[in-house]
């Protein structure tokens, strides 16, 4: 990995002390050694379920959570323990869109107070300017119509416009947008991820993308990483871990994910048994074994690295190279059956390409 | 577009308790502003504590306007100012002055006593005599005293002049000189077997202004009419005299709102306490809404040891009993005012602090405080910006409901004798009352009305406060 | 259920939350109520269950449950002979409303213990069956919630939906709060209940991926009003609605390389919906009798509808 990446993530890790007893603490792995890079002007997906540790990466990698072990690069300099008066300069430059765009807004200030706020921490001059060139940016418009608004009489996707045209006001490099459609309404869930793919041509913005939904992640992302209990388990170029993915919980997360099809009726859907384990005991070996359909002893004692198994393809598998046909299938042919479960025979089946 | 706080003020504005409200509070201010530009300011010491000042009023009567409503006439409270003698004059190495004043006096009932004060009583070598000299309407005359004015000292030079500074007073239903007067004059004018003793057991009015009733006895009726106080001050010297004097015929009923035993106006006593009530709750209230205010921000955005620190004192403050501590503090620090206020605060801002610091958690872990620390905001534009506008209503709110509760809790710790003896508040009158056994002697006005003005702050800064709900509480909030 | 109205009393008028509705679950099939939040989706389902809040301005139209006309029935009625008996329901959020003091297995039963006074050990027995039916142990009969994962709770949701065999579930959002994986089990689980009980189902969600996983037909919802009704394929495959079609179109594809599209604009305000057809502010096909008369639901094919005067004049 180079230094020109904007964001260089080092083996970073967060342990939280969890407290089980009066005295007795064990240590959450929120996070727990990942080493990314983010280059300019390209997304990142971060893929995961609740309690993979994305949205902790997320903040880490923006100094809004301190990391426990680890280093973070930003443009080559080290922000890893830097205090927090000397971080001014890395807080005009890397950002964060929220999930919830009603929380992340001030609900007591205008649109124009939530987007000049930033300059007016920076001391930045020409404020009204850029306000409108911001607001213009997300498509709010006529400006003037919103500028006076409070956060309460927008509707969620406009509410979502102010938070981004409040992050890109200070012409940052990087972003961290955790979820920032998942509250939005399906119809405008689109036009919010494409102001963030235009802007992102316009300004040549690094992205980190945090979701659990693939689909989106997709269609917004240039490289996908794929995380399981705190750790990466599968990172690569976005359409190929999709169409070709290489770990069995990418394959599983994929096979999850309807596409709108009126034959998915007909089939059940091929899942992994069980529930994400909570990060607080993850198990010995393979964090995934126990739902891993082709766990072997192996992925019981030895933890798998996350290697190269193709050119520019990660996986942290024993088994990336044996298993890809097997995973093919689970993640997008339609099967008979789930496993273990007597039920009839499925009629008319018809396995999609 | 209308701001959030001319939003905030409409909503409030829509509700019919803070119409009511408002006008109360109003009212309220209008009358301590009126008593503190009128009253001085040491009203207490200088007045109300003082009994000289309250002496010529009747003790523990009812106000005058409820004559209204009673079948006997009551006796009115009459003052007479004598300023200037009707006659003077010098002749024959005999100086004389006569003071008079007549007066009708139609009531039913006996004055409760009669008092007389003379001023500026100058000699040049004896002091002169004064005599008083009440004439009724039956034609009677009673020579109701000789006043006995000292000789002057042997150090002083005449020409001497007394009773100017302090002057003279004399009770004269408790002068044992008047009673043997009347005594004499009861058996021998109006044929009674009385004794100076029974004088002093109903008080020389009864004959000074009565009859024989036909009653038999020693009872009497009012005798109805024309009387005339006559004062004459005789002396040597052409310039001996009295400067003015004053003669009250004590009524049984007094000015708008009654006296209490000390013949204090209850009614000016009520009114000093407006400014005190007001000045109890809302300092109270603020500096409680303040200090809560600021540490549960405090101790909810910096959390670890400063937290823990507030929040044992808390756990603490809300744990111990608070009357038994108030009572034993106030009995050590002394009940001033100031000493009053200063406790209710420190016993009165852990509840604001424990909402104030959870509704901050909440806000603390909110995005957009997160989203503020992401673009670099400071710790303190944070607070300022982000934390404090969403909190204030809730304080500025609670801030409100505290002020009746201060204005309850100094009425009940003067209920207990605990009140700040040198300022009169309502509690006190209240108090005062009740020590001395106005309930069971039926003074209600010595009562009720203190009781009333109370729940009548408490219940205006109450309904503000309900007016304030809906602005708050965003559930209640009416959609337009 | 037709021609349902269910408008809300607000202070600014009433909420045109549901408007004539026309809607048909036939048996052993399940029907998806799609639409965006605030189009009436849980409004449709509460009209069913007569789960009715207070300020309601209208509640007109017929709703008629194998023959029998909902509408003419008392209160007490309906909570003796339909709700949870022959419909029942399982809410948006329903796993985070289970009681944190009370063994699952007694929520589970709870309706069976009230409504038919059944014994307590034959309840029990009931109880597991169904437990054993949507994929949980025995042993979880005896705990409390909080010993339960997301998943399992939901299936809690479920088994307690089922206790009476009703005739019809309406399922409202069952899998919005869990991980896709769970998800994807709690869909599977669905698929089996519907074949084995042949379960009549209503299906909400404004999910239109996910619902087309369980769903033989399909409801589009806009604004108070059903646009779109037909078979899965026919609503999937050649929609008829442009909102239906735009609906489709906005949605990302994870196995197709189709760029998804957005509607611009956003939804009414349902106390003053745009007169005539209530999406012709945002539709590309908008034409001049869109905003003067509400279109019908003509009918575009077999068994498909479709509320749009596009379709009155092929067919009309």
């Amino acid at each position: 990995m180079n230094m020109a990446d904007v964001m260089l993530i080092e083996d970073i890790r967060m342990h939280y002390q969890v407290r089980t007893g009066i005295f007795k603490t064990i240590p959450l792995r929120a996070v727990d050694g990942v080493t990314l890079a983010v280059p300019p002007g390209q997304t990142l997906g971060l893929v995961g379920e609740s309690g993979s540790g994305k949205t902790s990466l997320g903040k880490l990698t923006l100094r809004l959570m301190e990391p426990t072990a680890g280093h973070l690069y930003f443009k080559g300099k080290e922000i890893t323990h830097v205090p927090e008066g000397r971080l001014k300069w890395f807080r005009r430059e890397a950002q964060m869109i929220f999930q919830d765009p009603f929380a992340s807004l001030d609900p007591f200030m205008t649109v124009d107070q939530i987007v000049e706020e930033p300059l007016i921490i920076h001391r930045i001059q020409g404020r009204e300017s850029k306000v409108h060139r911001a607001l213009e940016a997300v498509r709010l418009t006529p400006v003037e119509e919103f500028i006076n608004k409070y956060p309460h009489m927008l509707s969620g996707g406009q509410r979502q416009r102010v938070a981004i045209a409040r992050t890109l006001i200070l012409n940052p490099s990087y972003i961290v947008a955790d979820e920032p459609v998942s509250m939005i309404d399906a119809s405008s869930r689109v036009s919010v991820l494409q102001i963030l793919s235009r802007l992102q041509k316009e300004y040549n913005l690094a992205f980190i993308y945090i979701t659990h939904d693939v689909a989106t992640a997709r269609y917004f992302s240039d490289r996908l990483a794929v995380m399981y209990l705190g750790k990466i388990v599968e990172m690569a170029a976005a359409d190929e871990l999709i169409s070709t993915p290489l770990h069995p919980y990418t394959a599983a997360l994929i096979a999850a994910v309807p596409d709108p099809d009126p034959t998915n009726r007909l089939t059940k859907r091929r899942v992994i048994p069980g529930e994400p384990p909570s990060p607080i005991n993850p198990p010995p070996g393979c964090r995934f074994h126990p739902r891993c359909p082709y766990a072997a002893k192996i992925c019981r004692d030895e933890e798998p690295p996350l290697r190269e198994v193709e050119p520019g393809r990660y996986a942290a598998c024993h088994f990336s190279e044996k298993l890809q046909d097997d995973l093919l299938t689970l993640a997008h042919g339609h099967v008979d059956a789930s496993s273990g479960r007597s039920a009839q025979p499925p009629t008319g089946a018809s396995p999609k390409p | 577009m209308p701001t959030r706080t001319q939003e905030a003020l409409q909503e409030f504005w829509a509700t019919k308790v803070a119409k009511v409200g408002v006008v109360f509070l109003v009212t309220l201010i209008l009358i301590s502003v009126f008593v503190l530009v009128f009253y001085p300011l040491n009203f207490g010491e200088e007045l109300w504590n003082n009994p000289i000042v309250w002496a010529d009023n009747p003790k523990a009567v009812g106000p005058s306007w409820t004559q209204a409503f009673s079948s006997q006439a009551q006796a009115e409270h009459l003052i007479f100012e004598l300023p200037e003698p009707v006659e003077s004059d010098f002749s024959q190495g005999f100086k004389r002055q006569l003071f008079q004043v007549s007066f009708l006096f139609e009531a039913d009932d006996f004055p409760q006593f009669t008092s007389f004060t003379m001023r500026d009583v100058q000699f040049q070598e004896d002091p002169p005599f004064v005599t008083l000299i009440l004439h009724r309407p039956d034609g009677e005359a009673i020579i109701l005293l000789d006043v006995d004015i000292p000789y002057p000292e042997p150090e002083d030079s005449p020409p001497y002049v007394f009773y100017s500074e302090d002057p003279r007073r004399i009770y004269l239903s408790g002068s044992p000189a008047v009673r043997l007067a009347v005594a004499t004059f009861a058996r021998r004018q109006l044929n009674m077997e009385v004794l100076v003793s029974d004088i002093a057991a109903v008080g020389p009015e009864k004959f000074m202004f009565g009859v024989p009733s036909s009653q038999g006895g020693r009872a009497t009726d009012v005798l109805k009419g024309e009387y005339t106080l006559s004062v004459l001050v005789e002396g040597v010297h052409a310039d001996d005299a009295m400067g003015s004097a004053r003669f009250v015929v004590a009524g049984q009923l007094f000015g708008l709102m009654g006296t209490d035993n000390l013949g204090r106006d209850l009614a000016v006593g009520l009114l000093f306490g407006f400014p005190v009530a007001l000045f109890i709750g809302v300092v109270t209230s603020t500096l409680t809404a303040g200090v809560g205010g600021i540490l549960g921000v405090i101790s909810g955005y910096k959390g670890g040891k400063v937290d823990m620190v507030i929040q044992r004192t808390v756990d603490i403050l809300n744990n111990v009993p608070l009357l038994p501590i108030l009572i034993f503090l106030l009995f050590i620090v002394g009940s001033s005012l100031w000493n009053i206020v200063i406790l209710l605060v420190v016993f009165g801002w852990t509840s604001l602090t424990i909402i104030v610091r959870s509704m901050v958690l909440q806000i603390r872990d909110g995005e957009f405080i997160q989203a503020s620390v992401a673009l670099g905001a400071g710790t303190r534009r944070i607070i300022f910006r982000h934390i404090l506008p969403q909190v204030a209503p809730f304080i500025l709110a609670q801030l409100i409901f505290f002020t009746p509760s201060a204005i309850l809790a100094e009425a009940a710790l003067s209920f207990l004798g605990l009140g700040d003896p040198s300022i009169p508040t309502w509690g006190q009158i209240l108090d005062r009352g009740f020590s001395d056994g106005a309930l069971y002697l039926g003074y209600w006005w010595w009562i009720i009305p203190p009781g009333i003005l109370i729940v009548i702050a408490a219940v205006t800064f109450v309904l503000i406060a309900l007016g304030f709900e809906p602005v708050i509480n965003p559930r209640l909030r009416r959609r337009r | 259920m037709s021609d349902v109205s269910l408008y809300y009393e607000t202070l600014r008028g009433p909420v045109q939350a549901v408007d004539s509705v026309n809607l048909e679950v036939p048996k052993g099939e399940a029907v998806g109520v799609v639409g965006e939040s605030g189009c009436g989706k849980t409004s449709t389902s509460i009209c069913i269950m007569r789960l009715l809040p207070d300020n309601i301005h209208t509640f007109t139209g017929r709703i008629l449950f194998d023959g029998r006309e909902l509408m003419d029935m008392t209160d007490s009625e309906i909570r003796s002979q339909i709700r949870w008996r022959e419909v029942s329901m399982v809410f948006q959020g329903a796993m985070n409303s289970l009681n944190p003091v009370i063994r699952v297995g007694e929520q589970i039963v709870e309706p069976l213990r009230v409504l038919d006074k059944v014994q307590k050990d034959e309840a029990r027995e009931r109880g597991v069956a169904r437990m054993r039916q949507t994929g949980l142990p025995a042993e979880a009969y005896r705990m409390y919630p909080h010993e339960l994962s997301g998943g399992m709770k939901q299936r809690v949701i479920i088994a307690m939906a089922l206790i009476m065999s009703p005739k019809l579930v309406i399922l409202d959002e069952p899998t919005s709060a869990l991980d896709v994986s769970v998800q994807a089990q709690i869909m599977n689980l669905l698929k089996d209940l519907k074949r084995e009980e042949d379960l009549s189902m209503l299906f909400i969600s404004h999910d239109i991926a996910l619902t087309s996983d369980l769903c033989d037909r399909f409801a589009v919802m806009y604004a108070g009003r059903v646009v779109e009704t037909g078979e899965a394929e026919q609503v999937l495959q050649d929609p008829q609605h442009p909102y239906t079609e735009k609906l489709l179109a906005s949605v990302p594809r994870l196995r197709s390389d189709v760029t998804p599209e957005f509607i611009p604009g956003a939804p009414p305000d349902l106390v003053n919906p745009p007169p005539g057809c209530r999406f012709h502010p945002r539709c590309p096909y908008v034409m001049d009798i869109c905003s003067k008369r509400e279109p019908e639901m003509f009918p575009t094919g077999d068994g498909q509808y479709a509320h749009c005067w596009l379709r009155g004049d092929e067919h009309g």
